[in-house]
């Protein structure tokens, strides 16, 4: 391990003192140094001179115009990190990625299987420089087996390895989850593989590397795809498309539902759930209130419609946020669905600090996204994402490469 | 700790009380990593979120929930046999103790005492109301870390409020944009996420406290706000609504940047789902179903259009046929596995994915292999499963060391046994 060099007054982080060199230009492999970064370690994204990482043309972009240090999806990622411009590709590359290596804990990658090893960067020639050092390597279907060198995007990974054969409603093809939540998961399992590699140096002084398969990440996940994979294994049976809670055992009733002004999330899972909720919308009618209570199922289509009509009318006649106060006070899990607006401005999430605002010098001020979790020396946002290459010059500092050295990386375009 | 490694986790004790999906899953990763996970579970109450008293026929009702214990029975040990909990427990101990009991209390503490880890994901206020608070173990064992799972924060307006995984997807933002394209929320099929990203989160928080301990040599407490862990997966929506004033659409399988759908096959309910991420990828595509007339240009405005084409092709196609011809041209393609194609998958097959274990009180069957895997090291692959109480003696006898007249009081008690009443 090596101190920290950037910046001596910064406070100790639980990470502190952990050298990270960030090879990845994707949400998962940015997500997992992002995690080091945040909690104190010292992460140096290596970038590809001129371009950089791919995250920064993602967006989304300021009324959508293509700027590659003002991408939402790169400025979220890299908080904390700094940024080298450098092409490894080329042999006086290599020999700076290498003398970066010598004082690293950790290289995390995200190429495709092989492509480390092509440019004489596998694992076997970054632990000869570092025999301490780590090597994290995430791809799509894993570093062997007859699916290695298969292409993906986030749906094919969720397709293959994700709970998407049963999400969705019946009849229709199967859905997804929004947004980049699958590669966002297979970025921390990264880093729970990675800091248990380091925790295996630290023991052993020798580093490991970790094969991250994207499609074994998600088929072990806790949104029941583990547990519907393992049912199959018991007994032959796939989770059926169109089913609430399929897995429970006990009468439920959960969903979406529509209200007056949106929409609310209903968890019903227990039979005092259930009566609690007939109380909540019976509106005085006492008979549908006595017929209602205390059921387990109901039994026909005529018991549906009138359960429904009685709900979606109490529903319709108030709001979504009204309807959750009056739920928890009752105590039935039934939350309203926020936008990511109502989200921002939420009192809870206000009150508790769950945004932290920050400078970046081409984005602005922008409030970020605060602690995943909150311990002694945890999380903390000491600085915005990098500009592309903008520590270049103090890394060769700090590397102690002569400036004549530097005059030619800079001349052949390596840096 | 002890000084014996052979994984990267080996000598620490972890006192595992978490229930449900999220907690468990978490603790799941420590064993894996060579931890001892020991779960406190109690006679009287549930604690794997599966009733004692379901039998074949009640379980029978509901033809799924049937098939999530092994061959389909429950047994007379239910809470040993069920998939619902069962996909989490490799590598796990199980031992009996009442915490609301003050022999509990005291054999819990004295737990505390030679363990390095306590992970709860009680309701806010129950640790307090059992006398367990973080200042209560830290007492007994100031090198211990105390990891919490209130779903929304120990502080806050919300921070009481009940629900379960939906709930907080609601109040993160995450079910507004989820659904079918251009309709709303209330197509959204079944979304577990909030279950899904608590785990690695509580792993790598638990190594980082165990981390910052070797320089510190103090133990902590960890407030894992279930929620806030989540806002973090949300991150470019929350900028871009602070710099462009809007909020994520429902996108369905759709994608701003991707030409890419989910399409059917000529077989019933079998999908696969295909990407396109540029003209030349599409160009490859339109070769493949006889459509080179099509152009790429304005994909975004004609992507129904595009998409039904290849689908007009995959419709004549079985879904392995549609992915190996597209992924032999290097085109992103898979088709939509479900759980019995995936048992039947030669990739996973290749990689010796599954593992074949066997508990006398489950039998012998398939399962799941880890997240990742390593190269100096193989992740644990010990126990499948805990039986209810099987490890009484060796957390009462060999780790607390109680003597032998004093653990028969304690079975005589009823605190102490292999049998779930809840």
């Amino acid at each position: 391990m090596t101190e920290t060099a950037s910046d001596p007054v910064l406070p100790r982080q639980v990470l502190s003192g952990i050298r990270v060199i960030d090879l990845t230009r994707t949400v998962a492999g940015e997500f997992c140094t992002k995690i080091f970064a945040d909690f104190g370690a010292e992460v140096i994204k290596v970038e590809r001179p001129g371009t950089g990482s791919l995250t920064r043309w993602e967006g989304p972009f300021p009324d959508d115009v293509i700027d590659p240090e003002r991408s939402a999806l790169f400025l979220h990622l890299n908080t904390n990190k700094r940024s080298i411009a450098l092409d490894f590709e080329n042999s006086a590359g290599r020999e700076v990625l290498l003398d970066l290596t010598a004082s690293a804990d950790l290289v995390v990658e995200s190429f495709r299987p092989r492509s480390l090893e092509r440019h004489g960067l596998g694992p076997s020639e970054l632990q000869e420089v570092n025999p301490r050092v780590s090597v994290t390597r995430i791809s799509n279907f894993g570093q062997t087996g007859p699916y290695r060198d298969h292409e993906a995007t986030s749906i094919v990974l969720e397709a293959f390895g994700g709970p998407m054969n049963a999400t969705g409603m019946k009849e229709r093809p199967p859905q997804r989850k929004p947004g980049h939540l699958a590669l966002y998961t297979v970025g921390r399992f990264a880093a729970v593989a990675s800091m248990g590699n380091l925790m295996w140096a630290r023991r052993t002084g020798k580093g490991a590397m970790a094969d991250v398969a994207a499609a074994e990440v998600l088929l072990s996940g806790a949104d029941r795809r583990a547990a519907y994979l393992l049912t199959g294994a018991y007994s032959g049976e796939n989770a059926p498309r169109g089913h609430r809670s399929v897995h429970r055992g006990s009468a439920t009733f959960t969903g979406p539902f529509p209200c007056r002004d949106g929409f609310v999330m209903i968890y019903v899972t227990t039979a005092a759930f259930w009566d609690r909720l007939i109380d909540l919308i019976h509106d005085g009618d006492e008979d549908f209130r006595s017929y209602f209570r205390g059921r387990q199922t109901l039994d026909t289509p005529e018991e549906w419609s009138r359960f429904m009509d009685g709900l979606l009318g109490w529903l319709a006649r108030h709001d979504k946020v009204e309807i959750m106060t009056e739920a928890e006070a009752r105590r039935i899990p039934v939350t309203a669905i926020l936008d990511v607006g109502e989200v921002f401005h939420h009192e809870h999430y206000r009150e508790r600090g769950s945004f932290v605002s920050a400078e970046h010098p081409r984005a602005g001020s922008l409030d970020y996204p605060g602690a995943p979790w909150r311990m002694r020396d945890g999380w903390a946002l000491g600085s915005t994402a990098p500009l592309l290459g903008a520590d270049t010059g103090d890394i060769l500092d700090e590397l102690g490469v002569p400036q004549q050295r530097r005059a030619v990386l800079r001349a052949e375009g390596v840096i | 700790m002890t000084d014996a490694v052979s994984l990267p986790l080996s000598g620490v004790r972890v006192i595992d009380l978490t229930v449900v999906w999220s907690g468990p899953g978490g603790t799941a990763l420590l064993g894996d990593l060579g931890a001892e996970v020991i779960r406190v579970e109690d006679v009287h109450r549930s604690s794997r979120n599966i009733s004692s008293k379901i039998s074949r026929e009640t379980a029978g009702k509901f033809r799924y929930h049937q098939s999530t214990f092994a061959d389909g029975d429950p047994g007379d040990r239910p809470y040993d046999r069920c998939a619902i909990f069962n996909w989490h427990a490799r590598n796990k101990l199980s031992v009996t103790m009442s915490l609301g009991e003050e022999a509990g209390k005291e054999a819990f503490l004295d737990l505390v005492a030679v363990s390095d880890l306590v992970i709860e994901n009680n309701s806010p206020g129950v640790m307090e109301k059992l006398g367990l608070d973080y200042q209560t173990l830290a007492a007994r064992n100031d090198r211990i870390v105390v990891v919490r799972m209130p779903p929304l924060g120990m502080s806050g307006p919300l921070s009481s409020y009940l629900g379960y995984g939906p709930n907080f997807n609601s109040l993160v933002g995450i079910a507004a944009m989820d659904g079918y394209e251009g309709e709303d929320p209330t197509t959204a099929g079944e979304n577990y996420h909030m279950d899904e990203a608590a785990p690695g989160g509580v792993a790598f928080a638990a190594m980082a406290a165990l981390w910052d301990r070797e320089h510190t040599g103090r133990g902590q407490m960890i407030e894992f706000a279930q929620a806030e862990n989540l806002l973090l997966e949300m991150g470019e929506y929350i900028l871009d609504y602070q710099v462009n004033d809007r909020v994520p659409p429902i996108r369905g399988t759709s994608d701003p940047l991707l030409l890419q759908g989910v399409l059917a096959t000529r077989d019933e309910d079998r999908w696969v789902v295909v990407s396109i991420r540029d003209g030349t990828e599409w160009k490859a595509v339109a070769r493949i179903i006889g459509r080179d007339d099509l152009a790429f240009d304005d994909w975004p405005s004609r992507s129904a259009e595009l998409l039904g084409a290849v689908e007009a092709w995959t419709r004549t196609q079985d879904a392995a046929t549609v992915m190996s011809v597209l992924q032999a041209e290097g085109l992103p393609a898979s088709e939509v596995m479900s759980e019995t194609r995936l048992l039947a998958d030669p990739h996973l097959e290749s990689r010796q994915w599954f593992r074949t274990r066997s508990h006398p009180a489950i039998g012998t069957h398939r399962y799941l292999g880890h997240p990742w895997r390593v190269d100096a090291y193989d992740l644990a692959w010990g126990r499948p499963v805990p039986g209810f109480g099987e490890d009484n003696a060796y957390v009462y006898r060999d780790l607390l060391g109680y003597s032998e007249e004093r653990y028969q009081e304690l079975i005589a008690s009823g605190m102490v046994g292999t049998r779930q009443f809840g």
